[in-house]
Formats: C-alpha cells, sequence, structure tokens
C-alpha cells in the first residue's frame, strides 16, 4: 500500500481509515464470517431467529465489552476477573433474589446485579489502581475469591429464571447489549474518557499534565464491573439456571476477543465496538466449525489458528500503518 | 555493614512467609512437620517450582506465558502415549523437549518480531497444542509411566541415603544452575538488560527477537519437563493435568518478588514462592477447609502477601 497525502483523501475514506485503525482486521472477519454462515446454515441464520442468535452471543460479546475499560487504562491494567464475576452474578440472581427472596422484578434484579458487578469492580480498582498490586495479580486474587465463593453458595446448578428473563436470551436479546452500548457512547462523551486513553497511552505524560490517573484507572475497573454484571444477567437469561462452573470459561476467551478486536492490550487504543466484533468473530467462527460437524478438538485448534492469525494480520497492517514509529510488544 | 537491597528484602519476605506458614501449620495441626508430610510439599513445591522457571525467565524479560498448562498436559499425554507405545524413553524425551522447544519459540518470535501481546499469543498457541493433542488421543489418552520416573519422583523415594525422592536433590542443582544462569551469564544480563529498557537494550547490541525466542523456547522445555514429572507423579496422562498451573506458577513468580513489568527478580523468589503456595495449600486443607473455599482463601493470601511487599511504586516516583 502506498501512502497518500492525508488531506487528498476523501472524508468517507478517512473514517473508514480509522475504523480500521482502531478495529484490525475484526469487521472484514466479521462480513466475511456472517456470509458463510448464512450460506451453509440459512434455516439458523433466518431473520426470525436473529433474536435466539444474538441471546446465544451475548455473553461472550459482554464479557468482551466488560474486559475492556480495564485494559484500555493501560500499564498491564486488565480484569481477568469477568469471567467468575458473571458466574457470582447468575449465582446472586438466580439463588439469592429469585430462589431464597422470591424476588421476581427486574427493576430490583437489575439493578442488584449492576450494583453487585460495582461493587467487585471497585474491589478490584481498590487493588489494581489504588494499592498498586499489578493488575493480573488483583484481579487473579478475586478470581479465586469469586469462583470459591460461588462454589460454596451454589455447589451444583440449581433454579429456575421468570419468563421476562429468558425473553432477554430470547426476543429481547438486544436490549442488555444495547443498555452497554448506549451507557459506553454516553461514557464517551465525557472528559473521562479522553482521561482514560491519555492516561492508557502514556499515564506519565497524563499525570504530569494534571490527569487524576489513579481515580482514572479505579473508574475504569468499575467501569468493568457494572458491564461485567449485565452480561452476568446475559449469561442467566441464556442458561436460565444457576451454574457455577459456565461463568469463568468466559475470562481468556474474552480477552482473546479484545485482542482480536483490535484493542491494545498495552492501553490507550481501541474501543467497546471493537470487543464486540471481536466476540461476534469468535462465536461466528465457533458456529460455522460447529456446523461441519467437525469434533470439538478440532474446533479448538480451528480456533486458536485464526485467533493467532487475525492477530498477526493486524500486526502486520499496524507495522504498514505505522511504519517507522518504536514501541514496546 | 551488609544491606538488603528491595528485591531481596522481597525475596527475604517470602521466606520468612513460608516459615511463618511452617510453625503455623505445625502449632495447628498434628502431624503438620510430620516427615512424611514435609516430603510430600517437598516433591509438590519441586514440581511447582519447576514448572515456574520459565514463567520466571519470561516475566523478567516483560513478557507471561499462558501456555505452560498446555505445554503441561501435552507433555504429559504424549510421553505416555509414545512409552506405551514402546518406544524408548531416552527419545520419548528428546522429541518432547524438541517439539516443545519449537513451540515456545514461536511463542517468543511471534510476540517479539510482530510485537503482539505474549498473553495472547501464548494462549492461541496453547488452545492449539491441547486441541491437537486430545485430537491425536481421541481425548483419551493411554499409556503409563516407565518406572524409573515414577520411583525418581516418588514420595516415598530415598536419594543418596536421604529420606526424599531423587526429585529433590536434583531439583536444588537446577535451581542453583538457572540462578547461575540469571546472574553469571551473558544471557542472564540480557535477560535482565531487555526487560528492564527493552528500548535500550538493542543499543546495547542485544536481539531482541533471538533473545525472546530463546526465553520462550525454555519456558515450554521446563513446562515440558515438569509435564514428565507430573506423569511419574501420577501414574498416568491426563491432559488438563496442567491447568492449576497456569495461575500458581504466575502467582509463586510474583509472591517470589518478581515483578511483571519485567527486568527485575530471582529464581530463588520464584522458589520461596512455589514453597509459600505448597504450604497454603497445605495448611488449609489440613484445617478441614472444602476446596472451594481453599481457593477463595488462597485469593485472599496473594492479594495480602503481594500488597504487603510487591506493589508496584507510585506513578511519581516514575517521572
Amino acid at each position: 500500500m502506498t501512502a497518500s497525502p492525508r488531506t487528498a483523501a476523501p472524508n468517507g475514506r478517512a473514517t473508514l481509515r480509522s475504523i480500521w485503525r482502531q478495529t484490525g482486521f475484526a469487521p472484514a472477519l466479521l462480513v466475511i464470517l456472517v456470509i458463510l454462515n448464512i450460506i451453509i446454515n440459512p434455516a439458523r441464520f433466518a431473520p426470525g431467529n436473529w433474536g435466539t442468535l444474538i441471546g446465544l452471543a451475548a455473553p461472550l460479546i459482554g464479557a468482551a465489552m466488560a474486559s475492556t475499560p480495564a485494559i484500555l487504562g493501560g500499564r498491564g491494567g486488565i480484569d481477568i476477573s469477568v469471567g467468575p464475576l458473571m458466574g457470582f452474578v447468575n449465582a446472586m440472581v438466580v439463588l439469592v433474589l429469585i430462589k431464597t427472596l422470591g424476588i421476581t422484578s427486574p427493576v430490583i434484579i437489575v439493578p442488584a446485579a449492576i450494583a453487585t458487578g460495582m461493587l467487585v469492580g471497585a474491589i478490584n480498582g481498590l487493588l489494581a489502581a489504588i494499592l498498586r498490586i499489578q493488575p493480573i495479580v488483583a484481579t487473579l486474587g478475586v478470581y479465586l475469591i469469586l469462583v470459591g465463593a460461588t462454589l460454596t453458595i451454589l455447589p451444583a446448578p440449581t433454579g429456575t429464571v421468570p419468563a421476562w428473563f429468558k425473553g432477554l436470551a430470547g426476543a429481547y436479546s438486544i436490549l442488555p447489549l444495547g443498555a452497554v452500548v448506549l451507557a459506553w457512547w454516553g461514557i464517551r462523551r465525557l472528559p473521562y474518557y479522553d482521561h482514560l486513553m491519555a492516561v492508557g497511552s502514556d499515564d506519565r505524560a497524563a499525570y504530569t499534565a494534571g490527569v487524576p490517573v489513579t481515580a482514572v484507572r479505579f473508574i475504569s475497573y468499575v467501569i468493568t464491573g457494572a458491564f461485567a454484571g449485565v452480561a452476568g444477567l446475559m449469561l442467566t437469561a441464556l442458561i436460565g439456571s444457576a451454574d457455577p462452573a459456565i461463568g469463568p470459561t468466559y475470562t481468556l476467551i474474552a480477552i482473546s476477543a479484545v485482542a482480536l478486536g483490535g484493542i491494545s492490550l498495552a492501553g490507550g487504543r481501541g474501543g467497546l465496538l471493537g470487543a464486540a466484533i471481536g466476540a461476534a468473530d469468535i462465536f461466528l467462527l465457533q458456529s460455522v466449525l460447529t456446523y461441519f460437524n467437525v469434533s470439538t478438538f478440532v474446533l479448538q485448534i480451528g480456533y486458536g489458528t485464526v485467533l493467532i492469525l487475525a492477530i498477526v494480520l493486524t500486526a502486520v497492517q499496524e507495522r504498514l500503518l505505522d511504519r517507522g514509529k518504536g514501541g514496546a510488544p | 555493614m551488609f544491606r538488603f537491597s528491595p528485591d531481596q528484602t522481597r525475596v527475604a519476605g517470602a521466606i520468612v512467609v513460608a516459615i511463618g506458614l511452617h510453625l503455623t501449620g505445625m502449632a495447628l495441626i498434628e502431624g503438620y512437620g510430620s516427615a512424611f508430610g514435609l516430603r510430600a510439599m517437598l516433591v509438590l513445591a519441586s514440581l511447582l517450582a519447576i514448572a515456574s522457571i520459565g514463567q520466571t525467565l519470561v516475566v523478567i524479560i516483560g513478557g507471561i506465558d499462558l501456555s505452560i498448562p498446555f505445554l503441561i498436559g501435552f507433555a504429559n499425554v504424549v510421553a505416555a502415549q509414545l512409552f506405551g507405545d514402546g518406544m524408548n524413553f531416552m527419545l520419548v524425551c528428546l522429541i518432547i523437549g524438541g517439539l516443545a522447544g519449537l513451540i515456545g519459540a514461536l511463542n517468543g518470535a511471534i510476540s517479539s518480531g510482530l510485537r503482539i501481546h505474549p498473553l495472547i499469543v501464548t494462549l492461541g498457541m496453547g488452545t492449539i497444542v491441547q486441541g491437537a493433542v486430545l485430537l491425536w488421543t481421541a481425548g483419551f489418552p493411554s499409556g503409563s509411566a516407565p518406572a524409573a520416573v515414577s520411583e525418581f519422583v516418588s514420595i516415598g523415594g530415598e536419594a543418596m541415603g536421604l529420606p526424599v525422592p531423587w526429585l529433590v536433590p536434583c531439583f536444588i542443582v537446577l535451581a542453583a544452575l538457572i540462578t547461575l544462569m540469571l546472574a553469571r551469564t551473558p544471557y542472564g544480563r540480557r535477560l535482565f538488560a531487555l526487560g528492564s529498557n527493552p528500548g535500550a537494550a538493542p543499543l546495547a547490541l542485544i536481539n531482541p527477537v533471538l533473545m525472546w525466542t530463546a526465553t520462550f523456547a525454555l519456558s515450554a522445555f521446563f513446562a515440558a519437563m515438569a509435564g514428565v514429572l507430573l506423569l511419574g507423579f501420577t501414574g498416568s496422562a491426563y491432559g488438563e493435568v496442567g491447568q492449576p498451573y497456569l495461575f500458581q506458577t504466575i502467582a509463586a513468580v510474583v509472591i517470589g518478588g518478581t515483578a511483571l513489568i519485567g527486568g527485575r527478580g530471582s529464581y530463588l523468589g520464584t522458589v520461596a514462592g512455589a514453597v509459600v503456595l505448597t504450604e497454603l495449600n497445605t495448611l488449609l486443607i489440613g484445617l478441614g477447609l472444602q476446596p472451594p473455599m481453599v481457593q477463595a482463601a488462597l485469593g485472599v493470601i496473594i492479594i495480602g502477601l503481594v500488597s504487603l511487599y510487591g506493589r508496584d511504586p507510585p506513578l511519581r516516583t516514575l517521572i
């Protein structure tokens, strides 16, 4: 690709270029995978099924979006407790609120789930941002605590959810995802967003410029927690019961989705949209591989290969765009 | 007057905690300090410390390796399968060591050459390796460990008249060699230089891609070694045997005072970290806690220990 003068490029191309830079190969892969899925499996991907399909993909997309704010904060910022937190919210909602207390109203359940997420997020933020424990270790500690707590209150799968809740994984599956996107859209309009990106790109420069780095990072973990709370609701809607084993499995796959979506794990670059697209890619890829009826083992190899290939391609493309700029891996 | 550097303080902290935990165990639980209990803990800590060698090196260079549990599983299953098919065990070890080294080299080369975060690369590579192993064995690994390996790691074993299996003295020699390698060889100096300043090290003619490739290859090699030893310990192959080591290796490294930002740390610290984790696990189970509660308590204690002596410096001191 030859570099064209930026001023000469039409506006549309500049926008396209900025999306390309932000999300890498993920959108192109998304288009290819959607078309492939529609061709090989038209019944499953018929418009009437979209609600259910989105409901199936929602927990992974939610987990990936939730993982993003903490990563954007930079200096090793990451929250590996997102998966277990989703499982914990699932257990709290189904076991404590619905089964034990008999509460079925969304007016209580939804805020309670988000509040639980924000509380755990605040603990993560306290440990990682204020006490300055390396984030992967701090959130690993919280990961272990959440898994232990969930298994203690919920040794085996149990419980049911009211009808409105199941609808969140069916006809209305777009609602929780839409709520997260809307919330992030609001955050992007606040000065806080600029602070977060500045801290993620170069925290020392941001600190010298008077940005409250610690507070910005703390809040990023609280936002991650709140979104993880919503993702926990999506998970609950999908499985329709409480299950202690499912939540933790989302952690690493969500981080893969984040990386696939062009978000730099070093912080300061990328956004929620990229994470969502990356997660949708992984979901659709699994869907294609499952259709071919290959064993789960091949599915695993295929998933790992595509992840590495996509990230390698993104890195190569970035190098072509940023030729000459240095930086640590 | 001899003074501790901050790094030495961290290592000393981990050692003090390990001793403190052991004394607590002896005070609270009958038979905690018995010869059998001690031997079991020595073997378990040695296995964890071997699996954490690679994580220590990789973290010092400024990376992280999430493929360790998958390589442990890989070595575990492949060793049993090939040995079960009647292959010479030395040849089996050579094949596994070579393959693991290649996989690790690929991890390092991709991460460094293309500047991709090693967390994602090692995770993806680990997933592929695990899938390939499952595919090869159709999910049901067979075969067994040679008697010599089982003897080598057996808790009831004896070495040179001491009541410990050969694993323990061999591990002590290995630990000394690793420490020597970090402190006294050009490789060790380059490792620390690259970890503490990835921008300046190439100006000192350190090839970052070569260093990352070699270091991740070493990491994978030692993970495979742990996998083969675990085969001797458990007797039969199990693909998921490495999974607990994903977070335990990172925890051991961090409790031992090695900073995840790179350029700092020691293998002695990691060994102390492995001992702390093993003592903790034994103590909590000995106190009658259920496995989920043990896990939660481990989480609390890891956070507590690291907040005591493993905190990052405040940002204002870095300007």
